[in-house]
This record gives structure tokens, sequence and C-alpha cells, in this order.
């Protein structure tokens, strides 16, 4: 009944690849980049205005939230998605060309929406700073890749959708609805005909703003940063190891587990906000309940490797995804720790929030997306993984650069809570504000050092996948289960 | 009527049919497997027998034999 | 039921939309309407403080400086009286901010004057010692873009029926004038001209005088504003 000849076709997966890893290095540089600014404030001035932190940090967060997660997403889903479905999108020209089509408008549109960054056209939504004609380009790519979801889903041949399905298609259902609802605004050129056309103005006004952003920008950590990492991994971990999944049905309930729960947690950005009071509360407690559909997940995960310990030590891969879990498990503890209101009180606004945003997201996304990319590469160019010494290497250099990134944002973040509100025997404050920046000096550096060590297991990676594709030891057939790679 | 109050009850009812629905989902998933109606674990397999040529774990062509 | 489900992506994914939008659609749209009020007396912002206001979000302050004063001893101290909801009614985007790498500044135009933002903009840790803050020196000659600024509240009037050219306290006036463009640049140039002879510098004056406002005057007006 098969055509033998009929082959999985990676051309769009490889694609998206190159640019996970383009994205990752210009998105982890510049944040290496700031990082060292709030060290070194002279360099702000390296690229005049161009390079001062309040222009650069934007930069920083949509390219590596929008270029390099989203390329590592879709870089998965055309790998993936195909091999689950156990149809090859060469079997379609339509759907093959949606992918093409798909790819160079992300390409174009990510690079124009970066440009735009740099040159002040900024909503100031945080995680939703393009300006209109951008926020129309995104949803066009989202479609593009619903047609290309549902359409690959058509053709199938395997009745039964595999968990990863699932949280793909998830994410393509959640960012839609988030992204449309917190990106309504009104072009203030179209109304009144003059002024820059590029300028919009938000629907929403003040708390009701807030909400609408918050309700979003949480969630869009969930339907980004979350859900489709849990897509990948659910395929590469079982894919690399040869285990099943420990439990598939654990898998299924975590997933109706964290669709309901997730939502609700938004709140728990504005507490002490002027938001309502039991809005606030119900983001708290939400975000406790969360820990466990999150868990849920991460403990299937650890538990596929259940006797198969022994592959941690061997194969580099392995120690990445298990390691994402593990962050996995330590943000989704760390984050509804945050969220309850007497530890908010004191972490809100401080330098903890970014710590824990760079656990999961140096740990959780940056791992697992490293690791689904090298699993792909012998796959994509039918040769072994160019170097397992460098990939080791890579993995502690980066695990020790979050290890000191979160440590150090730790303490500064407690430090500078503690600090705000510290008052002398008579009640007044006891230190003037700039008094609790000078302060924070040294765990900035440390923080900045920590970034340049994952920053450098990036480049790492980049060249040992390069390698691959260009030098490595060929080999006759596709691996089933671990990735080969020379020593 | 209060919007207060819609919101409330409409929560609260959403709260107590969602876990309804997540409970009996947990009690179907066991109790098919049981019944040997059907193993769910055998999915897991989806990830590892991904080749073109290797077999799908329930063909689409199945469909209307057990459809429920 | 369910193992129809698993089989049926489209009614899998109505499945997932309706749980995933159930929760938005409690918490967040009843509560709309009564957001939205603003606080008595709070009047939508001048031409020249809004086209102040899209400086400071054209160059992401909110990316340092948090808006929003939480209701703690140690914060309404520091910053002053804890924030209202009813206070934002005119923030379109609203600028809490998420970090203080910063001090908040939500209600900054108290406690500081126009001369010290100007030398402060210009080179901040001269004016704070171990300010980590870089200098906006391309404020000082950038020219302030009034016409995006008129357009936006022009659309704000039109759209959200924001009260331009309306008597707000019902004292008879009209409280915060807009009228045409050529009008409302008149009456901009004379705020500019106002904060620039407060900044104490002479090219900011000059620039004002020439009928062009730098974006440091602009910005300076908008923080005064915040109080």
């Amino acid at each position: 009944m098969q055509n033998p000849a009929i082959e999985y076709d990676y051309t769009v997966a490889r694609w998206f690849s190159y640019l996970a890893i383009l994205f990752g290095i210009l998105g982890m540089g510049i944040g290496v980049w700031i990082a060292f600014e709030l060290a070194f404030p002279e360099l702000n001035y390296v690229a005049g205005q161009y390079s001062l932190f309040s222009r650069l940090r934007p930069l920083h967060t949509n390219i590596v939230a929008y270029g390099f997660t989203l390329s590592g997403i879709w870089a998965t889903w055309y790998y993936v998605g195909q091999r689950v479905l156990k149809v090859s999108m060469a079997e379609s020209k339509f759907l093959m060309f949606v992918g093409k089509l798909h790819f160079w408008l992300y390409f174009l549109g990510t690079l124009a929406a970066v440009v735009s960054l740099l040159l002040r056209y900024t909503t100031s939504k945080e995680y939703a700073q393009f300006e209109w004609p951008f926020d129309i380009v995104v949803v066009l790519i989202w479609v593009l890749w619903g047609i290309s979801i549902f359409g690959l889903i058509g053709i199938r041949r395997e009745k039964t959708l595999y968990i990863s399905m699932w949280y793909y298609i998830a994410t393509f259902l959640g960012v839609a609805m988030l992204y449309l609802f917190n990106n309504m605004e009104v072009p203030t050129f179209l109304i009144t005909g003059m002024g820059d056309p590029l300028h919009s103005v938000s629907m929403y006004a003040g708390t009701n703003d807030a909400m609408v952003q918050w309700w979003f920008g949480h969630n869009a950590v969930a339907f980004v940063f979350t859900v489709p990492i849990i897509a990948m991994i659910y395929y590469f971990l079982p894919k690399e190891s040869g285990q099943p999944v420990y439990s598939y049905k654990l898998s299924l309930l975590s997933f109706w587990g964290l669709m309901f729960v997730y939502l609700w947690a938004g709140g728990h950005h504005l507490i002490y906000s002027t938001v309502p009071d039991w809005m606030q509360t119900m983001g708290s407690i939400f975000s406790v309940i969360l820990i466990l559909p999150s868990w849920g997940s991460a403990l299937n995960m650890l538990l596929t490797m259940k006797g198969e310990w022994g592959q941690l030590k061997e194969n580099p891969l392995i120690k990445f995804m298990v390691l994402a879990s593990t962050f996995y498990m330590l943000a989704t503890l760390e984050g509804p720790i945050q969220s309850i209101k007497s530890v908010n009180a004191l972490a809100h606004f401080t330098d903890w929030i970014p710590g824990h945003v760079h656990d999961g997201t140096l740990g959780w996304v940056g791992f697992m997306i490293i690791a689904a990319i090298m699993h792909m590469a012998p796959r994509f160019f039918k040769r072994e993984i160019y170097s397992r010494k460098l990939l080791e290497i890579q993995f502690w250099l980066q695990t020790t650069g979050i290890v000191l990134y979160f440590s150090s944002m730790w303490i500064a973040g407690i430090t500078q809570g503690m600090m705000w509100r510290a008052v002398d025997q008579y009640g007044n404050l006891a230190y003037s504000f700039i008094d609790t920046v000078t302060v924070l000096h040294p765990y900035y550096t440390l923080r900045a050092i920590g970034g340049l060590f994952y920053l450098t297991g990036t480049f790492m990676w980049a060249y040992n996948f390069f390698k691959t594709m260009t030098a490595s030891r060929a080999i006759e057939k596709e691996p089933q289960f671990a990735s080969p790679m020379a020593a | 009527m209060d919007a207060r109050l819609i919101q409330g009850a409409a929560y609260l009812v959403l709260i107590i049919f969602l876990t309804i629905v997540l409970y009996g989902y947990i009690m179907h998933l066991y109790r098919s497997e049981k019944k040997g109606k059907r193993n769910y674990e055998k999915y897991g397999k989806m990830a590892l027998d991904d080749e073109l040529t290797s077999p799908p774990v329930e063909p689409l062509e199945e469909n209307e034999k057990e459809s429920k | 039921m369910f193992s129809w489900l698993e089989r049926n992506p489209f009614f899998f994914a109505v499945g997932v939309f309706i749980v995933i939008a159930f929760a938005g659609l409690i918490e967040i749209v009843p509560d709309f309407a009564q957001q939205s009020r603003p606080v008595a007396g709070a009047k939508p912002y001048t031409l020249l403080q809004l086209a102040g206001r899209q400086v400071y979000i054209k160059e992401s302050c909110n990316a340092c400086h948090s808006q929003l004063i939480r209701p703690f001893k140690s914060e309404t101290d520091r910053y002053g009286m804890y924030s209202l909801n009813g206070e934002y009614a005119y923030d379109r985007p609203f600028l809490w901010g998420s970090k203080r790498t910063g001090p908040d500044l939500h209600r900054v135009g108290n406690y500081r004057t126009s001369d010290w933002h100007a030398n402060h903009f210009w080179d901040p840790p001269a004016i704070v010692p171990g300010s980590i803050m870089p200098a906006y020196r391309h404020l000082y000659k950038n020219v302030t873009d009034l016409e995006t600024a008129y357009a936006e509240a022009l659309t704000v009037k039109k759209v959200f029926n924001v009260p331009y050219d309306k008597d707000i306290d019902g004292d008879g006036k009209v409280d915060v004038p807009l009228g045409t463009f050529e009008q409302a640049k008149k009456q901009a140039l004379q705020d500019a001209l106002k904060v620039a002879e407060e900044t104490k510098r002479k090219d900011l004056v000059d620039m004002v005088k020439q009928g062009k406002i730098p974006e440091v005057v602009a910005l300076i007006a908008y923080l005064n504003r915040l109080k």
C-alpha cells in the first residue's frame, strides 16, 4: 500500500531550524549585552540611541520569544507533525506551498517588526509591542500555520492524534485568541488621516488595558513557552530514549488540567494593583493549583526514563531534555510561590521576576529547542552529530550559566524588595531608591556573566549544527532512536 | 440582574462542570482499559514507530468499526 | 464521548477553545464598564502631554519604570498616595510597567521639577550619583511629532468619547481644549514655551520659539502632569 518512494519531507523543518539558531544567537546576544549595560551603564552609548537599554530590551524579549522560540516550535511542528500523523508533506503540493509561504512570511515579517522596534515604533504593551500593520502580518502567519495543522490532519494515516498534536493545536488556538484580543487597537491615521500611519491607540484604557494585557501576557507564556514545548518533549524524549511515555493517560489528564487552569492564573501579574480584589485572589489561587498539571507533565517525562537512567550518562541530548523537565518543575513551583500575595508584595517589580522567567526560558524552553534541533539534525542531513564532546561541554556551560543567572537574580530581587520596605527605628524609610540600585551591581555583573556562559553555549550549538550539516560522517539510514554522534 | 452575581454563578457552574468532566475522564480512561475496550498506553507507541512505512497504531480505515 | 473527541480534531479544537476562552469571558468582560470610569476631576491629556506620553512610550521608559503605587506604607511614603483605578481612565495604553529598575513615576510631578528633569535626562549620574540610567540626549534634538499626537487625541475623542472640548467639572468652561490642529498646535507651543523656560536651558527655549518642540520638553510636560 505504501509508496516506497515517498519519504518525510523536512525542507520547512530545516529552514525553521536555521532560523531558530539565527534568532537564538541574535536574541540572546542582545540579552547578554543589555545585562552588561545594567552592570556597566557606559555600554549604553556604543551605538548612540540604538543601544540604549530601553530600546534594546523589547528587542531582546521579542526576538527570543517570537524569533527563537516560535522558529523552534515550527521547526519541530513541521517535523513531528508529519511523523506522528504518518503522512509526508511531499504528498501534498498545497501543504508544501503553505509551509514555505509560512516560513517566508514569518521570516520577513519578523525582520521588519524588529527593525520597527529599533526605530521606536512600539505599542509599549509587553510581548505585544508590534504596531498594527505587523499585527496583521502575525495574524496571516498564524492562519497559514492553522491551515498547515488542519491540512496535515486532514490527510493523516494515523487515526488518533498523538498527545503532542493536542498541544500544538492548543498552542495554535490559544495564541490566536489571546493575540487578537490584546492587540485590538485603532490606527489613528485611518480615523483622522494625519500623523504617523503606523501609530495606533489601544482599544482599552487604563485598568482594562492592564487586565487584557496580563491575561494575554501570562497566557502568551503559557501558549508559547509551555504548551508547545511540552508538545516537543512528549515526542523527542520518548523517541530519543526509545521509551514510550511513562503514562499516556497521565499526559491526557495533564493536558486538560493545564488548559483549564492556566487561563485563570493571569491575575497574579496584577496583585495589589487597581484590578478587582477577587481577581487578584483568583490569580493567586489558580497559580498554586497550576502546580498540579505542570508537575503531572514534568513527572511523566522524568518517569519515562525509569530504568533507563543509564542513558543520562551516555547521551547528552537526554541530559538536555531531563534537565529541561527539571527546570520546568522548578519554574512551575517558583511561579506559584511568587503568586502568593505576601510573597508577591515583596517580589513584584524586582529582579526576582526576570530571574524566574529565565529559569523557564533558558532552562526549559532553550534546552528543549536545542535538544530537539540536535535530534532532528542527523535526520535532516543523514549524517551523525558532529561532536558529542562539544554537546557535553555546551550542556555544562549552559547549566552553569543558568545557575549563575537565577541565583544572582534571587538574591538581587529579595535584597531589593527588602530594602524598599526597610524602615529605621522611627519608622522612616531606611534607604533612598538609588541605594537599592547600587547595591545590585555585583549581582547584575554575575547575571551578565551567567548569560554570557549560556550565549557561548549557543554558539557552540550553532557550530555543532553547522558541522553536522557539512562535515560529519554520513549514515546510511535514518536512526530509529538515539541520535548517532561522533565522539 | 447584577453582573457580579452572574459572574459568580457562571464561575461556580463551570468549576463544578469541569470537575465532573475531569473525573469522568479519569474514570473513562481506566475503565475502558480494564474492560479491554481500549488500551490508552498503546498510543505512546506513536512517537516510537513513526516511520512512514511502519503500520499506524490505529489506521484511519477502521473508522467505522469502533466509533464509540 | 471522550474517545469520540479524541478522534475528531475539529470538535476537539472547539472543546479546547471553550475551555480556554471561558476564563477570559468570566474574569474580564463583566468588569469592563466599571473599570473605565474616571475619578472625579480626571482630565484627558493636553496635546503636549499626550505627545510627551508618546515619547515616553517610544523610548520604552516603561521597561524600567512603573506607574503603579501599591497600597503599602513603604510605597506611599516613597511615592505618594497609592494609585486609583479611575486615574488611569485616559491611559491608552496603560503604562504600569512590570519592573522597577528605576523608581515609580506615577506621581513624579509632585516632587520633581522641569529643570531637574532637563538636567537629569542630559546626564543622570551627575544628578543622582550611582544611577545606571543612560542619558537621553537625542531627545534634546528630536522634534516632537505633534501631528501624530493630535491624530491620537482626535481618534480617542471621536472613537472613545474622551471629553476634549468639553466642560468636565461643570464650571462652565472647557477644561481641555483640542479644537483644530492649528489651534491645538498653538496651545501646545505656548505650553511648551512655559516648560522650556522652566528648564532654564536656552537651546530648548530657542527651539520652541522657532516652532519646534524638542521631545524632551514634551516628555517633561507629561511627567509634570503625573501627580
